[in-house]
């Protein structure tokens, strides 16, 4: 069992680009859908019913499909829209487009939640439109929902171990390349296991630690 | 009566949750490394008294082993029907991605890898080999039209093969003589694939530019697609295919080994050669090992 | 795509549905023994309980189904692919499950438990009686949403070559160098599977007495 593992570290340069590239796709995919979830979720929320239905459409879509086939669609649907991506790039698009959904979701749980009355003083000292959602509302509402973003986030770490299927050279498909070479599948899975494991107990860390901090502030 | 006083020690409770886990994985790890033995190949007796042996193929590897209309089929499935009559055990077989059919192997849970496995120097020190099905050098494929007119203009390029194949191995080993003679310029990427259906459509989209596979499969690839498809020249040493076992699993082997000699000498392993390889190899060793 | 290729996906979305009601009718139990195991703090077990609920829950189902299928061997524990599949998924769902039931089990009002106690109800027929009939309706909404969740995750065991729904529409699209209609046409039936499931937790949750929601 030792050699299996020898034989791991020895591949390390691989392991460690497989775990580059799903820290990669989780930060690329974090921000861009936290960025979009956050323009949706006005939409979401509008008073305008075509817009808010368009939205709402979108949002149920991407919670009924599964992730993979979703995948799949983007890989193979771009190219025949003329758009051709690298593998990488499908996968991150996927992930983008999957997540902001949920993140539009969960951040509009938080909207709702806001006490109507910080609103409306907010309205009395002239805060409008734009500058009301990005200086009154936005910081409320991350603040809340932080700790479902954290869980959000592992969710799309996790959700990135189905692109091996496309040949995305992340954390798994390493793994899984190294254990069929070297036939060391408990060792290579088991590295990969606790790899997903560290990454995910950080992120749970630091979202603990970025609530205590907004808890502090919160008004 | 106790009632239960639930103290709650907010400053220590993390402290004790990352204490706890730790402990736990050192718990595991030990564990792990303690009980760590393979499930042993099984011996001439025990399968006498189990009935059957157990077989890996491969799902989806044209024209050995590939689903039509949901039965298995291909060179390697009709090989095996023939082999079922004459070895006097039961086979049970089982379908999967090439990725799990040799360290399935190695582990024990398999008996025997039904598949197309590309003999080499490498594999010889895991594996014994049965008596082999067919001959095979390593090509690369690409689409028609393309600016690949050699190997060696694959510098620069995009390849893809499937992940803990023989001829992904090829490739890597290709690529550095490339290195070496154009002055360490090689392969732009080299992609890995968990099938060559994959491979194939990606190669149909431009994704990659070229695939590298067996001249048997790459052949079976362009008569069904030639006008997408171009197969190029080889850049593997040629060798043979054969069925694998565990190494030192010596009575499964022999009991293969038996059966296949037979279909060659009457004939009937040719005739399936000839009917989806395209050409039928006379001239092979009768042992690979 | 011809007819056997709608009829080859349809077998899938079968695979999908045994696999998905097998795990979760296996991982719901398993769920609530893992949580009443936290709850009741068993001395040396509730530790191992933690760790496994946190590794899991941040496990990718594929990795976990690669590592039971190919890794278990090694310790002579070999599994047919559709075993092995279920296997992962049950340890999948039943992680998050026993958060679910432990979130009910938590708010779980403290004085009835009390009162039974002071009647010297024994254990289990507290637990029967007093304890399951109100958390299972508290955890329910959650069970059902992590069922849904359960049912996505399916795809991950296509890496071990069950022809599940999404592997069978791959498989369509590789031989017919076509692979958008066979998708779509699985992401349709898995819509469908979804939104039965959604429809039904909104009957559950509408059906459910006033007094018990409170």
């Amino acid at each position: 069992m030792m050699e299996h593992f020898l034989i791991v570290w020895q591949q390390r340069a691989d392991v460690l680009s497989g775990l580059l590239d799903t820290l990669g796709l989780l930060a690329v995919a974090a921000l861009a859908s936290l960025v979009l979830g956050a323009l949706l979720t006005p939409a979401l929320m509008s008073r305008r019913a075509a817009i808010a239905r368009l939205a709402t459409l979108y949002v149920d879509a991407m919670r009924c499909a599964p992730f993979l086939l979703f995948v799949y669609l983007i890989y193979f649907g771009l190219p025949t829209a003329g758009i051709r991506l690298s593998n990488w790039w499908a996968g991150a698009i996927a992930l983008i487009l999957y997540n902001t959904a949920y993140m539009a979701e969960l951040l509009r749980g938080a909207w709702a939640g806001l006490p109507a009355p910080m609103i409306e003083a907010a309205r009395a000292y002239g805060f409008h439109g734009f500058s009301l959602v990005r200086r009154i509302i936005l910081p409320q509402v991350f603040t809340v929902s932080l700790p479902m973003i954290g869980n959000q986030l592992v969710q799309i770490v996790k959700d990135s171990a189905f692109l091996t299927v496309i040949a995305v050279g992340e954390l798994t498909h390493q793994m899984n390349g190294i254990q069929a070479t070297y036939f060391i599948p408990f060792a290579a899975f088991i590295t990969a296991v606790v790899l997903y494991w560290a990454i995910c107990l950080v992120i749970e860390g630091g979202s603990g630690l970025l609530s205590r901090f907004a808890e502090e502030r919160r008004a | 009566m106790s009632v239960r006083i639930i103290r709650r020690d907010p400053v220590h409770s993390k402290q004790r949750t990352a204490v706890t886990l730790f402990r736990t994985c050192a718990l595991a790890l030990i564990a792990t490394f303690g009980i760590s033995h393979a499930a042993h190949a099984a011996s001439a007796e025990e399968i006498k008294a189990r009935g059957y042996i157990t077989v890996a193929t491969e799902d989806d590897y044209t024209p050995f082993e590939f689903v039509a209309d949901g039965k298995n089929t291909g060179y390697d499935n009709d090989l095996l029907a023939l082999v079922r009559k004459k070895i006097g055990v039961e086979v049970k077989q089982q379908v999967m991605p090439w990725s799990g059919i040799l360290p399935g192997v190695t582990t024990g849970k398999y008996d025997m890898a039904l598949s197309a496995v590309l003999v080499t120097d490498e594999r010889r020190k895991t594996f014994d080999f049965a008596s082999p099905t067919c001959e095979a050098i390593t090509f690369y494929a690409t689409k028609k039209g393309s600016s690949i007119k050699g190997p060696d203009d694959l510098v620069g390029k995009v390849v893809g093969a499937e992940t803990g194949s023989a001829m992904l191995t090829d490739l890597k080993l290709f690529n550095e003589e490339l290195k070496k003679k154009h002055g360490g310029s090689g392969i732009k990427q080299i992609v890995e694939y968990q099938s060559y259906p994959e491979a194939y459509q990606d190669l149909a989209l431009g994704r990659v530019d070229a695939v590298a596979n067996t001249q048997i499969s790459l052949n079976s690839l362009v008569k069904t697609r030639p006008d997408t498809f171009l197969i190029g020249q080889p850049i593997g040493k040629p060798t043979y295919i054969a069925w694998a076992v565990k190494k030192g699993n010596t009575d499964v082997l022999k009991m293969v080994d038996a059966a296949l000699l037979e279909l060659r000498k009457s004939g009937e392993m040719y005739q399936l050669q000839q009917k989806w390889l395209g050409a039928s190899y006379k001239d092979m060793p009768q042992s690979v090992n | 795509m011809n007819a056997f290729d709608y009829w080859s996906i349809v077998q899938g979305a079968l695979a999908t549905v045994v696999l998905s009601v097998a795990s979760i009718a296996l991982g719901i139990p398993l769920g609530l023994g893992l949580a009443l195991i936290r709850w009741a703090r068993v001395p040396f077990f509730h530790r191992i309980v933690v760790a496994y609920v946190s590794l899991i829950r941040s496990c990718p189902a594929v990795t976990l189904t690669l590592l039971i299928f190919f890794a278990l061997p090694q310790f002579g524990i070999s599994l047919d692919p559709t075993p092995a599949a279920i296997l992962a998924l049950t340890l999948s769902t039943a992680a998050f499950n026993c958060e679910i039931w432990r979130a009910a089990l938590i708010n779980f009002p403290r004085d009835q438990y009390d009162a039974a106690l002071a009647f010297a109800m024994p254990r289990r027929l507290r637990f029967r009686r007093i304890v399951m009939p109100q958390i299972w309706r508290a955890a329910l909404p959650g069970l059902v949403s992590e069922m849904t969740l359960q049912i996505k995750s399916t795809p991950a065991v296509a890496v071990i070559g069950i022809v599940e729904i999404t592997r069978a529409a791959l498989r369509v699209g590789a031989r017919t160098y076509d692979p958008l209609p066979p998708f779509v046409f699985a992401l349709v039936l898995y819509g469908l599977i979804v939104f039965v499931l959604i429809r039904a937790q909104r009957v559950i949750e509408r059906r459910q007495p006033v007094e018990a929601r409170a």
